[in-house]
């Protein structure tokens, strides 16, 4: 009797352990570092309150990293998200050259980021770069992809949506596996066109795929870092200062870790509100069943 | 059990146990270095040339990235107690570890060790803060001015083009850029940060003072030394942006031949010199108002949380890392400074001097070398000088409002830092 009531507990220890030591508990040390000053060498680490919030609140850094990284997370979830549907759509039939392509698409995803940045970075170097060499051959003149303020920001854009489209592919072709063939064998026999059938059809019957995509994209754009900091490391003049770059700066080289700590709640705060405003207004909409 | 098997169970047992004995014996150092590709091959060479006189003491080399690298890896090991034995520290980084009782004195160990004495004053003063040792120079370096040859020619400049002043150096980076642009040839590489130290200092003034600690990026001479920099890149266009929003691209453009001129520290002689073979060619930085040259590099530190017997290990590895016959292969190999004075007897360093024009440049410029300030706040200024120096060079702001701004940061930071 006793056996049957312990075992469940048992056998979900080991990762309620590893989820407490590797997550739960680093949150809740870093709440306490936000509230002191320390530099990571000293022994000491004293009390300061909610200094190290003020100074943030304060600094046009942190309002500018929030900026940019609301910026990013606008324009290129829902970028992501309506090439993916759009790949998918093509890519649901079963044959072969749509299995070869679902595998192209994903190969970035498994790709080590820090290598993709390393070679976009030079793909989009000015004068060394195979973009602007391309712009050259066709009498264009050379574009400061990554030194241009204006420009940069894009072309992160443009190598996060590279890296994570196909990962979005294979979730949406997932959903849209699931919708019953029989709703468009209807459709087709009322009549209905490919963009209509896409919109009263799939497009509802695939909004749960939708809302999830939405809800991991949104939390990964707020977090991009590798990209960043192998690319552009925030610049040109902040244009691509995002907050996590911006507590790895604060943080490891700075060295004010209770700062970063700081930022980092700051962070954490500002996700789970998102999360609770999503699914406040989108995530009713959600229909979960044909 | 039968007779070949308890031969053989005891046959291995004591080949295991022999196994602890040996590795009992052998005391590990584990050391983080920033050397890669032909610097971190002749390292090894040192290394195993120090572990087979020292056959009890074995060194773990790790290659952690650069100097920045060092830094952040040392941030996050220091807490974790995972820090190395000892580790690569770069002489204007070395001291918010020192002044934060990270690293261990080395001034007993230095003070009985009769290699003290063979060393170049330069290399004695750089480990110093407040009367303490707490590196001892390792790679050793100043800014030099590289050119590639073969580009000189076909753009009409003679190798003896004056490269003296900074007038000198953007007429001869013009008319390469004039002559050879169509061909994706730029005239000269954005200096990188060493030699924007170097370029301040050429221009008689400092970003710290050495001796004072007071911040010197708001005098006239330093805003003039960067606005000429800048002027490179957003007004004459003969440096390329990428080597502005990363260093390497400017280095790895010179070693493809498609950059005239490079200003870089004499640590890149080996490199350079097995990119571009007999075009390279190596003269002294520019000396507009005055001539004087940064030391850098950087030495080995031990920290102070590993054990005495693995710090005296660690630091007679240091002590053979500077004698003669290891610092002669090391300067032979990578170009950076002899630090001890017997170094340039050696046959592989007579054969260097020798058989490597250009290699001997940054040791005549040690006459007008100099120590740069180490305070705290130099790593701090150091890691925001990128992001200054790249809103200016990139014509984003201008150079006399941004160094302004960037003293009044750099002050308000030492005094940050102080409380």
């Amino acid at each position: 009797m006793m056996t049957r009531i312990f075992t469940p507990y048992l056998l979900v220890a080991p990762l309620m352990i590893f989820i407490a030591v590797f997550t739960y508990i680093p949150i809740v040390m870093s709440l306490d570092l936000s509230f002191r000053q320390w530099n990571f060498l000293s022994p000491d680490m004293p009390f300061v309150g909610l200094r190290n919030y003020e100074q943030l609140i304060a600094s046009s850094d942190f309002w500018n990293s929030l900026r940019v990284t609301a910026l990013f997370t606008v324009l290129s979830v829902p970028l992501r998200l309506a090439l993916a549907v759009f790949a998918a759509s093509y890519l649901v039939r079963e044959s072969a050259p749509s299995r070869i392509l679902r595998g192209a698409l994903f190969l970035p995803a498994v790709t080590s980021t820090v290598s993709i940045g390393v070679v976009f970075s030079w793909v989009f170097s000015t004068d060394y770069g195979m973009v602007n060499a391309l712009l050259a051959h066709v009498g264009l003149a050379k574009v400061q992809w990554l030194q241009d303020p204006h420009l940069a920001l894009w072309v992160l854009i443009f190598v996060n949506t590279w890296k994570q489209l196909g990962y979005d592919v294979v979730i949406y072709i997932a959903g849209l596996q699931a919708i019953p063939q029989d709703l468009y064998d209807a459709a087709s026999i009322d009549g209905g066109k490919r963009l209509h059938v896409f919109r009263r059809v799939t497009f509802p019957l695939v909004m749960p795929t939708t809302y999830f995509l939405l809800v991991i994209s949104v939390i990964e754009a707020f977090q991009v870092f590798t990209i960043v900091n192998v690319m552009t490391k925030g610049g040109p003049a902040g244009a691509t200062d995002m907050l996590v770059n911006l507590l790895f700066e604060i943080g490891f080289v700075l060295f004010d870790i209770g700062r970063g700590s700081a930022l980092a709640v700051l962070l954490f705060v500002l996700l789970v509100f998102l999360a609770f405003l999503k699914s406040r207004i989108i995530g009713r909409k959600v229909h979960y069943e044909a | 059990m039968t007779r070949k098997l308890q031969l053989a169970l005891a046959a291995g047992v004591s080949c295991f146990l022999g196994t602890i004995g040996a590795a009992d014996a052998a005391t590990t150092v584990k050391f983080w270095h920033t050397f890669s590709k032909s610097q971190g091959e002749a390292l090894n060479k040192i290394i195993a040339g120090f572990e087979k006189v020292n056959p009890d003491i074995d060194v773990e080399a790790e290659f952690v990235g650069d100097y920045n690298d060092v830094v952040a890896k040392l941030q996050a090991a220091i807490p974790a107690r995972r820090a190395p034995d000892a580790a690569i520290l770069e002489v204007t980084r070395y001291g918010l570890f020192a002044n934060n009782n990270i690293l261990t004195d080395l001034t007993p160990y230095f003070d009985a060790d009769p290699l003290k004495a063979d060393l170049y004053d330069y290399a004695r003063e750089v480990g110093v803060i407040n009367g303490k040792n707490f590196i001892v120079p390792f790679n050793s370096s100043t800014p030099v001015v590289y050119f590639n040859k073969d580009i000189f020619k076909r753009a009409g400049l003679s190798d003896d083009t004056p490269l003296k002043t900074f007038a000198d150096i953007s007429a001869a980076a013009k008319t390469i850029s004039d002559k050879l642009g169509s061909e994706g040839v730029s005239g000269i590489a954005a200096p990188g940060q060493f030699a924007r130290w170097g370029v301040v200092m050429a221009n008689d003034s400092e970003l710290v003072d050495p001796s004072s600690g007071e911040i010197l990026l708001d005098k006239p001479n330093t805003i003039e030394a960067y606005q000429w920099m800048a002027s490179l890149v957003s007004k004459d266009k003969v440096a390329s942006p990428d080597g502005v929003t990363d260093e390497d691209k400017g280095r790895d453009a010179f070693l493809a031949k498609k950059v005239g001129i490079m200003m870089n520290s004499t640590g890149n002689y080996g490199g350079s010199k097995k990119a571009l073979g007999d075009d390279l060619a190596v003269r002294p930085m520019p000396c507009n108002k005055t001539c004087s040259v940064p030391i850098g590099g950087a030495g080995i530190g031990i920290l102070a949380s590993s054990p005495k017997d693995v710090q005296d290990a660690a630091y007679k590895f240091i002590s053979y890392a500077a004698s003669p016959e290891a610092n002669a292969t090391w300067f032979a190999a990578t170009g950076y400074l002899p630090i001890n004075k017997m170094s340039a007897d050696q046959p592989v360093a007579k054969e260097a001097l020798a058989t490597q024009p250009g290699i001997d440049v940054a040791i005549k410029s040690l006459p007008v070398a100099h120590g740069r300030a180490r305070t705290t706040v130099v790593t701090w200024m150091r890691s925001t000088e990128y992001k200054m120096w790249e809103a200016m060079a990139l014509g984003q702001r201008d150079v006399a409002e941004a160094m302004t701004d960037f003293a009044q940061q750099t002050r308000d930071e030492e005094k940050r830092a102080g409380n």
